[in-house]
This record gives C-alpha cells, structure tokens and sequence, in this order.
C-alpha cells in the first residue's frame, strides 16, 4: 500500500491522446468494438469511483455518524476545519514536511541505485532483487515493530549513533525524529522507482557516451549532460508518482505509531487523521470534507508540477512528432 | 549514501575499454563492495524480522539485541496452528485466492481497457482517458465508505468479491495506462495486417496484441500480487469471518490489546507471509525491468 | 524464443488461483439447509477463539436446529469493522460490546432491546452491574464479565527498594510518595504515567466526587480539574516519579510496550485481567493491589463490566439470538470451558462455583476482585457516544503536555473544548 507506483505524467498521456496510433489507421473500425472493450472499465467508473466521489461530495457537507441520516450543514464542516481545528493544521504541517524528506530521499536513493546497476554485468539480477526485498514488505505490524525497535531508545541506531558521539536517544519516541522514522521506512522501499530509473536507464543510446567520450567528457560531464536530460522524463514520472503517493501516506505512519500518529502528533499526517475522524469518532462528513480538501490539494501540487516540467523535463523526440 | 551515487557513475562510461588498460578493475571491485556494503544495512531490518520470530516472549519487544539467547521454535508451531479453529493452510490458500483473483482481474480488464484507448477510435477518447488518468489522484479514504455502501447493497460484503471485482473492472488505472505505453509503441501495421487476414478486434487483440505486450502484463500481474497480498486495509474492512481471513489479516489478530497477545508467533506468522511473495518475486522478476524498459514510460 | 514465458506463467497463475478457490470453498460452512444461521462477532487473542469454538460447538449440540458462524479479530480492528458494518445496517445477530460502544449503538437503533426477551434469564446477576448495560431505561446489553482496575507491582523490586507494599485503602498521596521512593532506589520509573489515561483520570475524579459524563449527557469536569491533575502528574513527571514522555508515547494498551512490560519501570497501572501478560515477561507472579483512593477515603475505582454482548435489532431470528446469549451467559458447561477468559463472569452462580476451579493469573484476579467485593462505589453509567474519540484526544493532548509543547492549563482548555464540541 505505501510504496505503490501508480501515477503517470499527464503530459505523456496527453500526447498519447493527441498522436495516439488509434485514429488514423484504423478509420473502417466498428466504434462498438471500442465500447466493447472498455465497458469493464466504464462500469467500474462510474459504480465504484464516479458515484461514490459524488456520494462522499455531498457527505462533506452534511453532520453525518454512520448510524442516523445525514444532516445538511452547509460548509460548517469546513469552517471549523480552516478556522477552529488546530490538530487539523498540524496534520497538514507533517505531511508537507514528511512530503519533502521522503520524495527527494527515496528518488535519490533510487537513482543512485540503479545508476550503480547499469555499470555492473555480473550478479546484476541478484542485486535487482536484493534491493527490491524490503518493497515487498509493504508496511506490515511487524514491520513496524522492527522499525520501533531499531530506533528506539538502545536500539540498534541509537547504539551507533552514541557510538560516534551523538547521543540524541530513540527517533520514534521523540517529535521532531519520529517523522524522519517513519520516513525512511518508505525510502527503505524504493524499489518500485528504482526499477522504473533502471529501464529509464537502459534506454539511452550508448552512442551518446561513446560520442561524449570521443569529445572528452569526463565522467561527471556525461552525467550532467546526457543522463540527466535523457532521464529527466523518467525522473520527472517517479516524482509525480511518488509525490501523489506521499500526500496520502497512511500506513506507515499507522503502524509504527500504533495508530496514534505521535509522539506529539508528529506523524499525525493527513489520511491518518482523517481516518481518525471518520472511522474512530463517526464524523464521516467531516473526514468527507478533509478528503475533498486533499484531492484538490494534490491537483494543485501536481498541476504546478507540471507546469515547472517545461523548463527542466527533455523529450527526445519531441522534435520527431 | 552519497558513496553510492558516485561509485555508481563512477563506470557508466564504457566498459571495454577500461579492460584493456588495466588487468583488474578496481572500479568495479569497489562499485560491488559499495553495493554489499548499502545491501548489508538495507537487508538489516529483515534479519531483524527474521531473528526476532525466534526470541522467548520477553525478548520480542524489550531484547534490543539482533539474536535470540535461544531458539523459540514454538512461535512457530503456534502460527502453525493459524488463528482460532482457521487453519495456517486455509489462510495461505484465502490469500492466494485473493491475489490470484486481482491477478486474473487486472490482467484481463487493464489489457482491455488498453486496447480501446491505445488503438481503438472512438467518442470521448480524449476526455475519458485523461479522466481515468485523473482517477490515480483520488485518495482512496474518500470513496471508501460509499464504496462501502455499493458493495453492502449488492450483499457481497463478508465474500471476496470487494477485493476481486474492483480489479475486474480495471480501476486500478496505473495499469491501464502502463499498458496503454507499451501499446502504443507496436508498429502500425500489425492491426492491417491482421485486417487482411481476416480477424476481427477481438482476434487481433487475442491474437496479436496481447502476446506482443507480454512484459507489461507480467508487470502488471507482480505488481498487483504484491500489492494485493500487503493490502491490510480493504481486507479488514469487506471480511468478518476467520475463515475467510488472509494471512495479512489474521497477522492483526495475535495482537490484542485488550487480552493477552503474542508478538512471537506474529513474526513466525509474518515470515510464513513473506515466502509466496518472495518466491512469486523471484520467479517472475526477470521479466520485470524488460517490462518496464519496454512501457515506453520515457515518452 | 521464450514464447512459452506467459503461457507457462499465466497457466501457473490460474492453478493458483484455483488451488485457492478449492481451499476456500472446501472447508466452509457449505450448504446449511434448513438450518437458522447466526453470526456471533467478537474481539480477542487466538487462545480466546479456541475456548469460544468450543463452547459454540456445545452450543450447536444443544440446538441442532441453529449454526453459528463466529467472526473475531483484535480490538481495535473489531470495534472499527463493527462500526462499518452497522453503519450499513449490517451488524451481527449476536456481537461482543465495549463499555464505549453501547450508547452509540443503542440509540442508533442497532441493538436490540433484551428486556423484553422472557428466555433471557438474568436473575444471577448483580443489579448494579446489570444496571450498566441499560441505556435509556432499556436492558440494550448483558454484561460478560467484569474487570476492575490495578496497580500492578513487581514485588521483589519493590522490596529490594525498601518501599512498603501496598495495602487497601492507601491514597494517592501515598502512591506518589511511593512512586518517588522507588524511582530513587531503582533508577527507573516507580510507574506509568497516569496523566495519559482516561481511564485513570476517571478514577481519580470520581474520588473527587465527580464524574467523566453527567447524567444529562454533559462534561462532568471542568478545565480546572483537568489542569490540576495533569499538573500534578507532570510535577511526578519532571521527578522521574512516573514514566517519562518518550516512554509514555508509546503505550498500544499491550502490556509489552508498557514501562514495567519494557522493564523502565516497577510498577503499572491497568486493567487486572490483561496484566496476565506480565507473567510471561517479569518471570515471577506479579502482584495486583487496588487502585488508590482520595485523601478524605473515597473510592473511584469500580467494577467495570469487562465487555457486554448484544444482539442485532435487525436480526431476523431474534429467538435463536436471544437463546445463544442465554446460554453463553447461564450454561454452566459453557462457563467452565470460557474460563475466565473474558474477565470473572458476571453471573454469581456461575463465578461462585468458577472460582475454586481456576489456577495461575486466573486466581490472582479472582482473590484480587473477592477481596475488593462491597469496597467500591457503583459503576458510572455508560460511557457517552463520542467518548472513544474523546479517549484518543486525552491521550494526544497529554502529550503536547508531556514534550513540554504546550502547558497543562492550555492542553486541558483545548481538550474541554473538543469534549464539548463532541457531546453537542
């Protein structure tokens, strides 16, 4: 649930939209056929994500427990959100900053990775696999206890750290590091990145580097100035990927804080609290409300996203089209 | 981890060459030192899981040392009795079932649905499909109490059918559009080819497409049984009965904070859970980076 | 030419899959024709699903015409999934009840009223416990069994520390004496802090004279009671008296994450039943004594119904559900297989013929709740709907209390606050 990978640049699919293969050739086909194949996926649109996006809308502006009718409020529930509800902001505060540890960490990583796997021949599958073992896990109970414990008080990272000097005690236990646990948790499992920059990766034409070397480009050169840019779509689709996904971070924070979202609320992030309000105290509109004000949010952070991919993001064949 | 970064550049210039000059290549002797070294301490938490299904009950939690004084290998037999009078067995096959199901679900649906935006024309192309694409972005706590009320109406809650059936009608757009890359990159022809001999949208699809985007099926398939295997939510939500409990879920259950619970044999329990996805990861991941090299993901 | 990768691998994908039909429609409950089917839905730990499986089976011997499918899970896991199944008008025939669960469901219409049932036998309960299921003058549940609260003490600590154990009737004061004491003798905590804890809070308030909810459905304290206790416990805090905010935090309610479970304390404070945990990890019995009391003598500690059981308004085989409770609550086969497992029962017959039979944790519970018999003060009524979400906020404001972020005046204002807001 926590590393899931499942968002793709809208600019790719609007190109695919615009010169998709489809029109042209095949003029003479049947429109049916088309409606044919993608019922499955208009029905499940509209029976499990439009209707119930439509129910929830008018949720968020009822009083509604689970039990009775829902009550119409008008924007209360929002109101107090933005005006009464300081645990509310706070949730919003852990996020952008778990948002902006996590991303970059877990990218990073995941590209320093596979850039290290594309050099290496022999035992590259065991390698691959070796560094996809802890996205397998997901973020499970006993995940979390192992986390709690390897950074806890005398755990295995203040034992280190104590060693070299810094003695600042356990990370999960005290607000300020507990967020930085639970972070690395999900940069531990940058497996699913990691694989998409291997293929990102693999797909540069290896004349350019020979070309590059000819010129004599050091090594750091042909990093700057043909990995990054062949990459930088590849980069920029894990980013928008892993960004979504960090918005709504709900299981790792659950587990290792034992669904309280603490130490002082500093893993309180959002879809924890919001969870917190529907399902633990019944204010289902309220939580209806926090989720619409979370979807217009990311829309926003990745339409800026995109708009700031015009000036760093290099499309080989943009010319070609 | 910034050792890592440069090391990894570090021979991404060609490789023939450096064979030549030198007769060992410290370079790449240090690069896999470097990656032993970042595997080591990335693999530690697992060797903590590992270690600690093996620890007396009052190691489990306060025993902040990696191995166990001795072996408990009743932690053990006690996940093997599974939970209740539910059998270790009958929750591995429940779990199977369920991901197998999302498995078939996704393959099937994602690859059709696919086919219609990568290839087909139609009405509303283009708004339908940047809307499936706009789908990825709703957090799923929004829709899951009306998903709920759907599924409660239809009598299928407490069945398997809120875990499977979703799957079966391609809501997981990441896939969908997966495929719709990879698709996209076939040559032209081969629909006219196929329409020279004779076959339809269905056999052309049947036929020609589908075995031709092969890898992102198989990416599609590891992705979702890993993901559907780990996914505690749902699965506690839609099922009541232990004995249509998963392994995820009966894992929750030695754990209560209102009687006695055994942490000990909940990571016997989490290793026995670990094993069908490790070995499903291990027998398809070869043809995981193909399949994403292939998605045509670069644009 | 790997043109047989996806065929062999979708062939191994659909065996699967079928492997796992097969083993899933197997063993179920296949077909039950002609048969009254009841689903029961409780909370607990495996070895509390093993004596219930045994008892429903003795159940379904006694009324061939019933099966009964049974549901559990965790606590935390059943009291969410309850509130989703009710929410869509789908509660079980016959479920499990917290004490925080009964006003909320009673008067969302989910339960069924259990007065009016003629063969629901309660005459062997005691009027005050029974009195705790009823909501609205309405006998809306029947309690299981009862628990009662304890301070758990390592003894051997206690008197290598040369602390006096304690003895019935001791007072807060004492208590924290005590707890300072141990502290400077030990090096660890003489205690959990109390400060984080409804529960505790509650009992401290009712030796007071006071009450968490009045009868009206209002606050039954004010910000001024909150602030001077949480002042007092941060002043045992800043001692090293109690547990210390980065312990604190992490208490789940397992024994294992308390202090004295983690070995950073000598003593705990929580419910007698589930402190059988601590045997397996303190190795030596440990030792239960009640709760304190105010300084003028009064009690808050109670007899609190361990958990209730409820059957559905909905349910369409209201006899079979009622007969079910009757037995699970009266049959003296049935009590002897469940034990103690979900608290002492609350039935008196049943306890007093339970009690000499039972042995380890279990006897030390029930010497521990004989010896307290006719010493406590009647249970409060039931805990008002939005308490649960209340409990929660308690224990994250304390902690912006406990890191220092915010004082305890301020922290107490906020939670009086957000209680008010949820009992609107």
């Amino acid at each position: 649930m926590t590393t899931t990978t499942r968002t793709p640049p809208k600019r790719t699919a609007e190109r695919t939209a615009r010169t998709g293969s489809a029109g042209r050739r095949s003029r003479r086909e049947p429109q049916g056929a088309a409606w044919v194949f993608l019922s499955p996926w208009v029905l499940g649109a509209v029976v499990l994500t439009l209707l119930p996006m439509a129910v929830s809308l008018y949720l968020s502006f009822t009083d509604y427990n689970m039990f009775d009718a829902p009550q119409w409020i008008g924007l209360r529930n929002y109101t107090q959100m933005f005006t009464e509800d300081a645990r509310y902001w706070r949730s919003v505060v852990s996020t952008l900053t778990y948002v902006v540890i996590a991303v970059p960490l877990q990218l990073g990583l995941a590209l320093a990775v596979a850039l290290a796997l594309k050099s290496i021949r022999r035992g590259r599958g065991f390698y691959r696999s070796a560094f996809y073992a802890p996205s397998l896990l997901g973020a499970s109970m006993s995940i979390a206890l192992v986390w709690r414990a390897i950074f806890n008080d005398g755990g295995t990272v203040d034992d280190l750290l104590s060693r070299a000097g810094l003695d600042i005690g356990g990370w999960v236990n005290r607000p300020g590091w507990a967020l930085l646990a639970v972070a690395l948790l999900t940069v531990w499992q940058f497996g699913a990145p990691m694989v998409i920059f291997l293929a990102g990766l693999q797909q540069i034409p290896s004349e350019l580097y020979e070309a590059a070397a000819v010129d004599g480009a050091g090594r750091w050169r042909q990093f700057v100035s043909i990995t990054v840019p062949m990459l930088s779509p590849v980069i920029f689709f894990n980013l928008v990927l892993q960004t979504i996904q960090a918005f709504q971070v709900f299981t790792p924070a659950f587990a290792v804080s034992g669904g309280k979202g603490g130490p002082a609320d500093s893993t309180l992030f959002y879809t924890l609290y919001l969870y917190d309000r529907g399902f633990t105290a019944s204010h289902m509109g309220y939580a209806s409300a926090m989720a619409w004000v979370l979807l217009v949010a990311i829309g926003i952070v990745t339409a800026l996203l995109f708009r700031s991919s015009r000036g760093w993001v290099f499309y080989a064949n943009e010319e070609e089209r | 981890m910034t050792a890592e970064t440069r090391q990894g550049e570090a021979p991404a210039a060609p490789a023939a060459p450096a064979g030549r000059r030198k007769p060992v290549p410290w370079g790449r002797v240090a690069l896999h030192a470097a990656c032993v070294a970042a595997l080591l301490v990335m693999l530690y938490p697992l060797a903590w899981l590992v270690a600690t299904s093996f620890k007396p009950a009052d190691e489990v939690i306060a025993s902040l040392r990696l191995l166990p004084s001795r072996l408990e290998w009743s932690n053990y037999s006690t996940a093997m009795d599974g939970v209740g009078d539910v059998s270790l067995t009958r929750l591995l096959g429940n779990s199977l079932l369920v991901s197998g199901g999302a498995v078939l679900g996704n393959v099937l649906s994602c690859s059709l649905a696919a086919y219609a935006f990568a290839r087909l024309r139609f009405r509303m192309r283009r708004p339908l499909f940047a809307f499936m694409i706009a789908t990825i972005m709703l957090p799923h706590h929004a829709v899951l109490i009306p998903q709920y009320i759907v599924f409660n109406q239809l009598g299928m809650v407490n069945t398997y059918w809120p875990l499977i059936l979703p799957k079966f009608l391609a809501t997981e757009a990441f896939f969908v559009f997966l495929i719709v890359q990879f698709m996209r990159g076939l040559p032209k022809e081969l629909e006219e080819a196929a329409r020279i001999d004779g076959c339809g949208p269905f056999r052309t699809f049947a036929r020609i497409i589908l075995p031709l985007v092969r890898p992102a099926l198989i990416t599609t398939a590891i992705f979702t049984f890993i993901w559907t295997w780990n996914d505690f939510f749902t699965q506690l939500i839609y099922l009541f009965e232990p004995e249509k409990y998963t392994l995820t879920l009966a894992l929750r259950t030695f754990v209560d904070a209102s009687s006695t619970s055994a942490f000990g044999p909940m990571f016997a329990m989490s290793v026995f859970a670990l094993l069908p996805i490790v070995l499903f990861f291990l027998a398809f991941q070869r043809f995981l980076v193909e399949g994403m090299a292939n998605s045509g993901i670069k644009g | 030419m790997r043109a047989h990768g996806p065929r062999v691998s979708c062939v191994v994908v659909t065996v699967l899959a079928l492997c796992a039909a097969l083993a899933a429609c197997g063993g179920g409950s296949g077909g039950s024709g002609g048969k009254t089917v009841l689903r029961y839905s409780w909370w607990g730990n495996p070895d509390r699903a093993a004596r219930t499986e045994k008892a429903i089976a003795l159940f379904e011997k006694q009324h061939p015409g019933i099966e009964v499918q049974t549901s559990f899970s965790g606590y935390d896991t059943y009291i969410q999934k309850l509130a989703t199944q009710a929410a869509g008008g789908d509660a079980p025939d016959v479920m499990q009840l917290d004490y925080r669960q009964i006003n909320q469901y009673a008067q969302g219409g989910v339960l069924l009223d259990l007065g009016k049932q003629k063969d629901l036998r309660t005459g062997d309960f005691d009027k005050g416990l029974l009195g705790t299921g009823v909501v609205d003058d309405t006998q809306y549940a029947i309690p299981m069994g009862r628990g009662t609260q304890a301070v758990v003490y390592d003894a051997a600590q206690w008197r290598k520390a040369g602390v006096p154990e304690p003895r019935a009737g001791w007072t807060w004061k004492k208590w924290a004496w005590a707890m300072g004491r141990l502290a400077e003798a030990t090096g660890k905590a003489g205690s959990v802090d109390p400060g984080h804890n409804e529960d505790w809070f509650e009992i401290w308030l009712r030796g007071q004279g006071k009450s968490l909810y009045t009868e009206d459905g209002g606050l039954g304290f004010t910000t001024g009671d909150l602030t001077r206790y949480w002042e007092w416990t941060s002043e045992l805090r800043k001692r090293g008296a109690v547990s210390s905010a980065e312990q604190t935090t992490q208490l789940d309610g397992t024994v294992e994450n308390q202090p004295l479970g983690r070995g950073k304390a000598v003593s705990d404070i929580n419910w007698d039943a589930p402190s059988s945990g601590y045997e397996a990890l303190l190795g030596k019995n440990p030792k239960l004594a009640p709760m304190p009391v105010a300084e003028d003598g009064t009690p808050g500690q109670y007899f609190k119904p361990s958990m209730f059981v409820g059957a559905a308004a909905k349910t369409s085989h209201p006899k079979a559900a009622v007969a079910l409770i009757d037995f699970l609550m009266n049959d003296r086969e049935a009590a002897e297989i469940l034990g103690a497992n979900r608290g002492i029962p609350a039935n008196d017959r049943l306890r007093k013929r339970l009690i000499p039979e039972l042995d380890g944790f279990d006897k030390v519970v029930a010497d521990y709740q004989s010896g307290l018999e006719g010493k406590l003060k009647d249970p409060p009524q039931a805990p008002l709907q939005g308490d649960a979400a209340l409990q929660r906020t308690l224990q994250r404001d304390y902690d912006q209390v406990s890191f220092g972020k915010m004082s305890p005046r301020k922290a107490a204002g906020q939670f009086v606050t957000a209680a008010k807001a949820e009992l609107r």
